[in-house]
């Protein structure tokens, strides 16, 4: 069963009226192109001044039915878990309780269930496989621009599944962010931090990350769309032509997507593919890619990692892949694919660094380490997947006892503050911490490949004892985590 | 949520008619890269093969240059089910169901 545009605006409000503790609601600056109002829920627990967002868009094309349905409904469980100390079990995934909590006390989550309503009530009154919003196109006899090509992004490169004509159901509009629909998504993208983002679409059990409009490379930060030409409706990208991404952005991408399929298979088996978006097939003017893009078309703004989910399967037919008369299980799986998206957006080092030691500058050190040193090397990225691997289901573990975050505070304290080309060697106390600390993180977890990670991590401490904070972190730009592996058990 | 099985199509109103179709090269051996400057409603298909949604007029323009086309079923334009739609009531219940015993705003 899908819910009406009205039912969905329903929901929302009454959340941000019942539990003005957890949600807030604000209309979008702009009404859709028919007059509807366009809203965004906001979630999180406790106070605070601006933290790390995720942001859940659907209903971007209109005869995607489930995954407006999906993202209010997941507003709802997380609600439900955290008022009432319940973990949150989509078929075969469970999410702790309090690892909920941390997700809700370290995020803003932003909700925006019906990107376009009208296009939404078309579906339900007039044509079951609408996809694009209602605008009148002048001097033709077709309605609608394509949402999801009318970003600035390569905006009116006509290639692939992009087109020009009004009359094409991947029409780009006559300009970029000619549609109300799309501002409101701007608008939330400038106005609030937004790290994260996920656009979800059916179908095709894909998760997808930039870019959408060519190849991936890593070699030439020269091969950038900012020099690309656009606006000219033909297919301008020359032949061969493949995007400069950063390591560490392709790293990343890959690591969440990866962890966001795994989330997806345990719910029920379903197995999703992460991949680029172009792996679809070729597009421009997409809300993921602008998503991601605009940080580097404006260095002034904040990067944001853009995903786009595909959810469900071809079920036989286009319209029950679309809209299926049972949503359910794929309404689990998206939702699971959501949360996973959540959790990995909380960052242990940031969490425990700034908002319990309220102290950026070890924060800011380490990402130093990350950002300039560890991603240029295959062994150190493998470190940084690894930490990315292993904070999310350990990060509530430590947030819940005492000892260990007062232990992570400390660590971090130590490490981020003795600067990168400190030639002191490590403090063998320190050292002695940090391999304590490890091993009681190895007797809280019986998850084995976190296991295995932390038994690369000791593994690691045991041969940085006389070396320098810069030797310890050149070592692991050297040796890869499985050549450093050991047993975790004992201390 | 009670989930209510797609209904059976109705007759035929007049609505105009689409068709879910496969296209593939034909014995001209088009190239399929080329179905993108048609403007047509492609849809996803993961098994690689290039699905779209057409009118009789795309596809019979597609044959005609060519390219074979293979209808999978025929779809009238009309409005969703309407047995797939929520009422606002059931939406209503199945909110205040699942945050039963949640202290609201409302209760103090």
């Amino acid at each position: 069963m899908y819910r009406t545009v009205a039912q969905l605006d329903s929901a929302t409000d009454l959340l941000a009226t019942w539990f003005p503790q957890h949600f807030s609601r604000q209309v979008l600056p702009e009404a859709s192109v028919e007059g509807r109002p366009v809203h965004a829920l906001r979630m999180r627990v406790g106070g605070g001044g601006q933290r790390r967002g995720v942001l859940f868009l659907g209903g971007t094309h209109a005869r995607e039915l489930m995954n407006p349905d999906a993202i209010v409904e997941l507003a709802v469980d997380l609600l439900v878990s955290h008022a009432n100390g319940t973990d949150v079990v989509y078929g075969g995934r469970t999410w702790a309780a309090d690892d909920v909590r941390v997700i809700l006390e370290a995020l803003d989550l932003w909700f925006v269930p019906c990107v376009n309503p009208d296009g939404r009530h078309h579906v339900m009154t007039v044509d079951d496989l609408w996809r694009k919003n209602r605008r009148d196109n002048p001097r033709t006899p077709c309605d609608g621009v394509d949402l999801n090509r009318n970003h600035d992004i390569l905006w009116g490169v006509a290639q692939g599944q992009t087109s020009c004509s009004p009359c094409s159901d991947v029409y780009c509009g006559p300009s970029a962010f000619s549609e109300p629909e799309s501002r409101n998504v701007k608008h939330l993208l400038d106005a609030e931090r937004i790290d994260v983002m996920v656009d979800v679409h059916s179908y095709s059990e894909l998760v997808l990350w930039p870019w959408g409009h060519a190849p991936n490379q890593t070699e030439d930060p020269t091969q950038r769309f900012t020099g690309l030409q656009r606006g000219t409706c033909t297919a301008s990208i020359p032949v061969g032509y493949e995007e400069y991404i950063t390591p560490r952005d392709l790293l990343r991408f890959e690591t969440v997507g990866g962890r966001v399929v795994d989330a997806i298979a345990a719910v029920r088996g379903r197995v999703y593919t992460g991949q680029t978006g172009i792996g679809l097939y070729p597009t421009t003017g997409t809300t993921s890619d602008y998503a991601y893009a605009r940080h580097i078309a404006d260095p002034t703004l904040r990067k944001t990692y853009g995903f786009t989910f595909e959810a469900g399967p071809y079920a036989g037919s286009t319209a029950e892949s679309f809209h299926p008369a049972d949503p359910t299980l794929v309404k689990l799986d998206t939702k699971a694919g959501m949360l996973a998206l959540a959790q990995q957006s909380v960052c242990a080092i940031e969490l425990i660094g700034v908002q319990l030691l309220q102290r950026d500058t070890e924060v800011a050190a380490l990402r130093q380490v990350r950002d300039e040193l560890l991603v240029t090397t295959d062994a150190g990225r493998q470190w940084v997947a690894l930490f990315e691997r292993v904070q999310a289901p350990l990060i509530g573990t430590v947030l819940a006892d005492a000892h260990l975050s007062r232990e992570a505070a400390a660590l971090l304290e130590a490490v981020g503050g003795a600067g990168g080309d400190d030639p002191t060697p490590l403090q063998p106390d320190d050292l002695e911490r940090a391999s304590s600390f490890i091993a009681l993180l190895a007797e809280r977890t019986d998850v084995e490949a976190v296991n295995t990670d932390i038994g690369a991590v000791r593994g690691s401490l045991a041969q940085m004892a006389g070396l320098s904070l810069t030797d310890a972190v050149q070592l692991l730009m050297r040796a890869a985590p499985a050549d450093q592996r050991q047993p975790v058990t004992g201390s | 949520m009670p989930d209510t099985p797609r209904q059976q199509p109705e007759p035929s109103t007049g609505a105009p008619m689409r068709f879910e179709a496969t296209v593939h090269p034909g014995q001209a051996l088009r190239a399929l890269d080329a179905v993108a400057d048609l403007d047509l409603d492609r849809v996803p298909d993961v098994g690689g093969e290039l699905r779209l949604l057409v009118t009789a007029e795309d596809a019979e323009r597609l044959v005609d240059q060519g390219y074979e086309v293979r209808l999978v079923q025929a779809l009238r334009v009309r409005p969703l089910d309407q047995g797939l739609i929520m009422d606002d009531a059931s939406a209503q219940s199945w909110l205040e169901a699942r945050v039963a015993g949640i202290e609201r705003q409302e209760d103090h």
